[in-house]
């Protein structure tokens, strides 16, 4: 074999290794675009169910305001919460997932917040044997109910689809290729800021 | 290091919960695993929930469980049971599970997507605490169920239309198609593969006996039974009178329904 011949077989090995290289960054590129994806539109149905409860509460209120004497220092606490979560609503990015975990914590945290405090209330209006008893506040009561599963179960599950798209930017392909196209990893909700206002512990705990 | 060992933990505790075996998906539309309707009430309740799924492609399930048997929440558990059972239509999302627990007197309506419009939380709990949850404190579980389902199929019916099917009878319809297409392929195979033994055969007389590569002189194309094992995959019946079998058709939900007790 001449010397040209073995000169074309190693560039030919080179071109083709180049190539295999460059179609193997674009899997790891494209699997990586498609979980950071799924993290971003997750977290659309996480401020969807957020949202849905936002709405729900001018209702509650005005229901359970209506009762005779109905304790004013629960309402207004429900009021102030709502509204910090629409403050920190603002501040949130639109479009995709928070990119920075304090961020994160604060929107929880308002939120979990409000969830405290509306469980409170239902608990408060226990005592009210008459607004109870009127199917327009056991149809928000249900729809309260359903809302808070609903919110934990989408919670839930963007913690997952975010944890495995972090798993795959922590290991070997996803890290490099990720640092090279400026993938970050993102925050998830954190089991600290569910322990501080979690609705389900309210119930038992305060009454 | 410290984001390896806070993912190492996440995921060893998502493997431990993970553990929990579900119960499979369900066989039927109506299941009494604690055997407390009588068998005429659950193959009515179950025919009628076929013919629903055959008018409105809505895939509503009863199941009733002697206990409920799980560290988590009744909520977190019905929502797992739903998402690994895929019920409703894929991109419908059309389907709804009554779930109730006979030892801990639990009920649980869980919602899937596409029936939260008409089948609401409010509506749920409605059915769970104004018509399941009289009958069941008064022990009359057959009226209990039958009017629980006839409120859940009133609640949903409407929103969408059928196509005459189930996902059951499609998908036995389809095995029976393999199955057939199967037998005529194999039938091929072995009138070749009889032709080359014979052609085979008369090579190796030929030769005067120097053993064949096929092994022995008997008919190798009857090993041990193996004719009989290839024209399996026909036929998807078995089910008990009253309606057919259920089988999920790729349904998802996010929580949606209510629960309740008696």
């Amino acid at each position: 074999m001449s010397a040209g011949k073995v000169l074309l077989f190693l560039f030919g090995g080179l071109v083709l290794i180049g190539v295999i290289g460059v179609l193997w960054v674009i899997g790891v590129y494209n699997s990586l675009a498609t979980q950071k994806q799924a993290a971003d539109s997750q977290w659309a149905q996480v401020e969807n169910v957020y949202q849905r409860r936002y709405d729900l509460v001018p209702n509650l209120v005005n229901t359970v305001a209506g009762a005779a004497n109905f304790e004013k220092s629960t309402l207004t606490q429900v009021t102030q919460a709502r509204a910090s979560v629409g403050q920190v609503h603002m501040q949130m990015p639109t479009g995709s997932a928070p990119t920075d975990q304090a961020q994160l914590n604060a929107y929880s945290q308002a939120q979990n917040s409000l969830g405290g405090a509306l469980s409170r209330l239902l608990v408060v209006s226990e005592r009210y044997p008459q607004l109870t008893a009127t199917a327009s506040f056991r149809d928000l009561q249900a729809q309260l109910e359903g809302t808070e599963n609903r919110i934990s179960v989408e919670r839930e599950r963007f913690n997952q689809t975010v944890q495995s798209y972090d798993t795959s930017l922590a290991r070997f392909p996803g890290g490099m290729v990720g640092h090279i196209f400026n993938f970050s990893p993102r925050p998830y909700f954190t089991a600290e800021a569910d322990a501080q206002s979690a609705p389900k512990v309210d119930f038992s705990g305060k009454f | 290091m410290k984001v390896f060992w806070l993912l190492f933990g996440i995921f060893a505790a998502t493997a431990a919960f993970a553990a929990e075996t579900l119960p499979p998906a369900p066989s039927r539309y109506f299941n009494d695993y604690a055997n407390v309707v009588s068998p005429g009430t659950a193959a009515f309740l179950n025919a009628e929930l076929d013919q629903f799924e055959r008018e409105t492609s809505n895939q509503l399930v009863v199941v009733i469980y002697p206990s409920l048997t799980t560290d988590s929440s009744l909520e977190d558990y019905t929502q797992r049971l739903t998402d690994s059972w895929h019920v409703g239509q894929k991109s419908k999302d059309n389907g709804a599970v009554l779930f109730a627990f006979m030892a801990q007197h639990k009920l649980r309506i869980q919602v899937n997507y596409g029936l939260e419009g008409r089948l609401t939380d409010a509506t749920s709990k409605d059915i769970i605490s104004d018509v399941i949850a009289p009958q069941m404190r008064a022990n009359d579980v057959d009226a209990a169920f039958r009017e629980g389902v006839a409120a859940m199929i009133a609640a949903t019916k409407g929103e969408y239309r059928g196509d005459g099917q189930t996902n059951y009878s499609r998908h036995s319809a389809n095995v029976r198609a393999a199955g057939g297409y199967a037998r005529i392929v194999f039938f091929i195979v072995f009138i070749l593969l009889w032709g080359l033994a014979r052609s085979r055969r008369h090579v190796v007389y030929g030769s005067r006996g120097r053993g064949g590569f096929w092994g022995g002189g008997g008919p190798w194309i009857f090993p041990g039974g193996g004719w009989g094992g290839g024209g399996g995959g026909g036929g998807g019946g078995g089910w008990g009178g009253g309606g057919g079998g259920f089988s999920g058709g790729g349904g998802s939900g996010g929580g949606g329904g209510a629960s309740g007790g008696w």
